[in-house]
């Protein structure tokens, strides 16, 4: 596991990894809590069924700045995890390299440069324009 | 640069005698172009014989010296000290593999997963060409410049202890057994493409490679094996799918109009 979080003196695509990985976990964690939040309030474990009342007991869960903030970072995390991924799934495809070919020194690996890298940065700016704009929508 | 010294911390460690590895320092008189290796050597030769380090050739072509160097896999043979930032040096085994001693790594398991994934053609049609040659095989320059990259690694291990999918999976084979699985997929004259996915294409395989790219970032050799990771994916998707591109049947032998293969008649 220290593996994961020792990404020091490297690339750029390390940390990409490990915040994905993060990112991933927190993604199934929000899920899972919305899942059971939403279940719990339509329908509900007290047989109350779905009423306008019970689903406005549900969203009342974030109405507080701290809930705000929580549904701001969800963004962010969600939207860079999405982003990422199209990136990765873009990398398995290869897609997003140069072609291999003879390597001249210094050698500069051609898996870490080019339209893979720059779209790296396209998933951090992205995700924290998605997060400023919900922040601007939520706390505004 | 007279009179200056560079300060080594060494990892030391002794599974045979010692609970836990300690750092030792050790301080060397600094010369121009003096590299890790050169200041190892110094250290074992002057100031602490019992010193294990590995290395040869002492120029980044067998693969032995690699180690971790101010928190980075690299060829000590091949780091020069005055291109790490000033102050003492931290000089560590590679991580994911066991130790011997002190800076000596086991490769033994890294070796076995090379040859696991079948570094040498594999020919069905004809098998005895490859014990005796009567030509060569045909490939035009494209074709070999589409792997030749991944033809260049010296089996120095770097990127596999960088690799964090090697620290938490002890039976991923790691990037440098995938891109040579990879260099042979692509290799035009070979035709062992069903056993060869049938290895990288399991559950410890190919796919638990997530792209963190450490190993291209430290591999000495330009080799760049996330690329051949990332390829290897799509060569198996690729074959395995109805609609994807099949690799063509083995390149042909071109006879050798000069008799055999150095020429003789
Ligand atoms: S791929 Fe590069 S880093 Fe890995 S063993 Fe080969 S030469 Fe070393
Ligand atoms: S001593 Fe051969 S690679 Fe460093």
């Amino acid at each position: 596991m220290a593996g994961w979080f020792d990404p020091r003196r490297t690339n750029i695509e390390r940390w990409a990894y490990t915040f994905q990985r993060v990112t991933g976990l927190a993604v199934l964690a929000y899920v899972v809590a919305h899942i059971g939040d939403t279940s719990f309030f339509v329908g509900g474990p007290f047989g109350e069924g779905p009423s306008r009342a019970s689903w406005a007991a549900g969203l009342s869960v974030t109405e507080s700045l701290l809930g705000h903030l929580v549904l701001v970072m969800v963004v962010l995390v969600v939207v860079y995890h999405g982003i990422n991924g199209v990136r990765l799934i873009l990398s398995e495809y290869g897609v997003i390299f140069d072609k291999p070919s003879r390597p001249d020194y210094p050698y500069r690996a051609k898996s870490l440069r080019a339209v893979q890298r720059h779209l790296i940065w396209v998933a951090i700016v992205g995700a924290i324009l998605a997060a400023l704009y919900s922040g601007g929508l939520l706390l505004g | 640069m007279a009179g200056e010294e560079v300060v080594l911390k060494i990892r030391r460690f002794d599974p045979s005698l010692d609970e836990r590895p300690r750092v030792e320092a050790f301080a060397v008189p600094l010369k121009e172009g003096m590299t890790v290796l050169d200041a190892l050597i110094y250290v074992k030769s002057r100031l602490d014989h019992g010193l294990a380090v590995r290395f040869s050739c002492r120029m980044a072509s067998c693969g032995s010296c690699g180690m971790k160097i101010d928190g980075r896999a690299r060829l000590a043979c091949e780091t020069q000290i005055s291109s790490l930032p000033r102050g003492a040096v931290a000089v560590e085994p590679m991580d994911n593999f066991p130790i011997v001693r002190d800076l000596v790594v086991d490769l033994e398991r890294f070796f076995a997963r090379h040859a696991a994934a079948m570094p040498g053609l594999v020919r069905e049609r004809d098998p005895e060409e490859q014990e005796s040659p009567t030509g060569e095989y045909l490939m035009a320059p494209g074709e070999l410049e589409s792997f030749v990259q991944f033809t260049y690694c010296i089996k120095c291990g770097l990127c596999s202890s960088s690799c964090p999918t090697a620290s938490t999976d002890a039976l991923f084979p790691g990037p440098q057994a995938l891109s040579q699985a990879y260099r042979f997929l692509a290799d035009p004259r070979d035709e062992g493409e069903e056993r060869r996915l049938e290895r990288v294409d399991a559950e410890h395989g190919v796919w638990r490679c997530h792209f963190a790219g450490t190993c291209s970032a430290v591999c000495p050799k330009g080799v760049d094996p996330a690329l051949g990771i990332q390829l290897l994916k799509r060569h198996v998707m690729s074959a395995r799918s109805p609609f994807g591109r099949k690799k063509r049947r083995g390149a042909p032998v071109f006879p050798n109009p000069n008799g055999d293969l150095l020429g003789q008649p």
